[in-house]
């Protein structure tokens, strides 16, 4: 079979179609299967379970937790939610909504 | 400007401005193609059209929250980033005077390979630890040491909440988790009147920063004038944090810089570090020893899954046989869950995952009909882990297809509006 040019063509743009919607469907399908934001989370549960990366699971047994927070030599002599603590580890929260209600005034939209 | 791992930065490392007028996320008028999916993923709205040809930007940063997913799903690299401390921490590096510190979040360490070639997230907190070594700095402390400080504290704060319940004078319950930066800031711009519900706890970064400069510097023999705290965040938002005024309690600025995976692997690119050949090493003791709850904060119902750890053994007394509460973890959406506590009762919690579901819980306390004792909120789909400053997803600019689509469709509606 002989092809001229302008078949040829066509049919590597047909052949180009195909290959780009094929390889798109099989993407799709796999990232319902499992997206990538699922992947990086099952990697953080399965650091959380191995024991070659976390000996320990839970932070009150965190021997550096417990020697701050130590009751005779600790830094945090007063505990969690000691006075120390609140002066360095607690904050306050500052009531923004004066500037976004002056946006909504000038006439944009928001979500909320 | 210049490129990050896909993504441009303006170089500007602000000192004492006031967060809420910076940008950080800008779209790029000539780049933009008006596709609108920066809208449909922003949780408040406030990047939009801003003229008949349908470019997008944000109108104002009051009604940004900072978290970034408009530039992690923009398929044209048309969203940058307003804020970039990389050359200022390369000039700290060199400086003998300054005393640098790193202090990565759990969620950098599933990120950060994949700007190497490794597999979507793949654990590399080894080579991290490693890497931050090599490029110079001077005490490896991580932020899941104060994860789990966190938990400590905001665990104590939901206890005394639930044994005050109902007294004069009494923080209310449900308690919201304060982690997150673009929730705060969320909180703090549309539900005002829920602040006594957050937690008074600062995020982990927020303790990290002071602790080293006060505890880390006692301990370390260091003036602690001289220490300069790196923040390494998958966030965007937490350069807002570190910037806010009162994030000062060690007597200097509690976080000196923020950067996040994408600048945290231009640097080690740019120093030349082969990543992929290093060894895997330990961050320094004293503020950089962690526990599997604390790297869980790197995904939406971590920190409830790491809270109940502890609630758990406090309030009932009894050891917590089994640490995985698989109830709580969400990829997507609300999960609420029932946990009996012997000895106790029942803690009923919740976790949102993205803003919008967030509101319905927030609704719902506004309301007075939440039955919640603690809920928690992450601002990213997923959580941490989907952060606004973690490496792209490679589907986002190879999908040839989808943005061929888009571009056709755009340049089609562009010549109706114009006809």
């Amino acid at each position: 079979m002989i092809m001229n040019r302008r078949a040829f063509i066509k049919a590597c743009g047909i052949m180009t179609g195909y290959a780009v919607l094929s390889l798109n469907m099989v993407k799709e399908a796999a990232a319902s299967a499992m997206d990538f934001v699922g992947i990086r989370q099952k990697s953080v549960y399965d650091a959380d379970a191995n024991p070659k990366i976390y000996k320990i699971r839970k932070s009150q047994d965190n021997p550096m937790v417990k020697k701050i927070y130590d009751p005779k030599t600790g830094y945090l002599v007063d505990g969690p939610c000691g006075n120390l603590s609140y002066h360095l580890l607690h904050t306050h929260y500052v009531d923004r909504s004066a500037k976004v209600a002056a946006l909504k005034a000038k006439g944009f939209k928001l979500n909320f | 400007m210049r490129q990050i791992e896909g993504v441009m930065y303006q170089t500007n490392a602000p000192k004492g401005v006031d967060p809420d007028n910076i940008f950080f996320v800008q779209v790029d008028a000539t780049k933009c193609e008006t596709c609108g999916e920066c809208e449909e993923v922003c949780p408040t709205g406030v990047i939009q059209s801003i003229n008949d040809a349908g470019i997008r930007a944000v109108v104002d940063p009051a009604g940004c929250v900072n978290c970034g997913q408009c530039l992690a799903h923009c398929p044209y690299g048309a969203i940058y980033e307003g804020v970039s401390y990389v050359d200022e921490i390369f000039e700290k590096l060199k400086d003998p005077d300054t005393i640098v510190v790193s202090m990565p979040a759990p969620a950098v360490r599933y990120g950060l390979g994949e700007c190497f070639g490794t597999p979507t997230g793949t654990y590399v907190g080894g080579q991290m630890h490693a890497a931050l070594r090599r490029l110079g700095f001077d005490y490896i402390w991580d932020n899941e040491f104060t994860a789990d400080v966190t938990i400590m504290e905001e665990g104590t704060e939901l206890i005394k909440r639930v044994k005050n319940h109902g007294k004069p004078g009494a923080y209310p319950l449900p308690q919201f988790t304060s982690c997150c930066p673009g929730w705060v800031k969320f909180a703090e711009t549309f539900y005002p009147d829920l602040l006594p519900n957050m937690s008074t706890c600062k995020s982990p970064i927020g303790m990290l920063g002071p602790l080293a400069k006060t505890y880390g510097a006692k301990q370390t023999h260091t003036k602690a004038k001289k220490i300069y705290t790196v923040s390494i965040m998958p966030c965007i938002a937490k350069k807002y944090e570190g910037l806010r005024p009162e994030l000062a309690d060690s007597g200097f600025r509690d976080i000196d810089a923020t950067i996040n995976t994408r600048e945290l692997a231009y640097m080690i690119k740019t120093a030349g570090i082969d990543f992929n050949s290093l060894p895997s090493e330990q961050p320094d003791p004293i503020l950089g020893e962690s526990t599997g709850a604390a790297t869980i904060f790197g995904n939406s119902g971590g920190v409830m899954e790491a809270a109940l750890r502890l609630a758990y053994e406090v309030l009932s007394g009894k050891k917590l046989a089994d640490p995985n509460i698989l109830a709580v973890r969400t990829h997507e959406g609300i999960n609420t869950a029932d946990v009996a506590v012997p000895g106790f009762g029942t803690v009923k919690v919740a976790v949102a995952s993205g803003l919008d579901n967030a509101a319905k819980l927030c609704d719902e306390v506004r309301a007075g009909k939440s039955p919640y004792h603690f809920i928690e909120i992450m601002t990213c789909p997923g959580g941490c882990v989907n952060g606004g400053g973690q490496p792209l997803d490679p589907e986002l600019r190879a999908s040839l297809f989808k943005s061929t689509v888009a571009r056709i469709n755009s340049r089609f509606r562009a010549r109706n509006t114009r006809a």
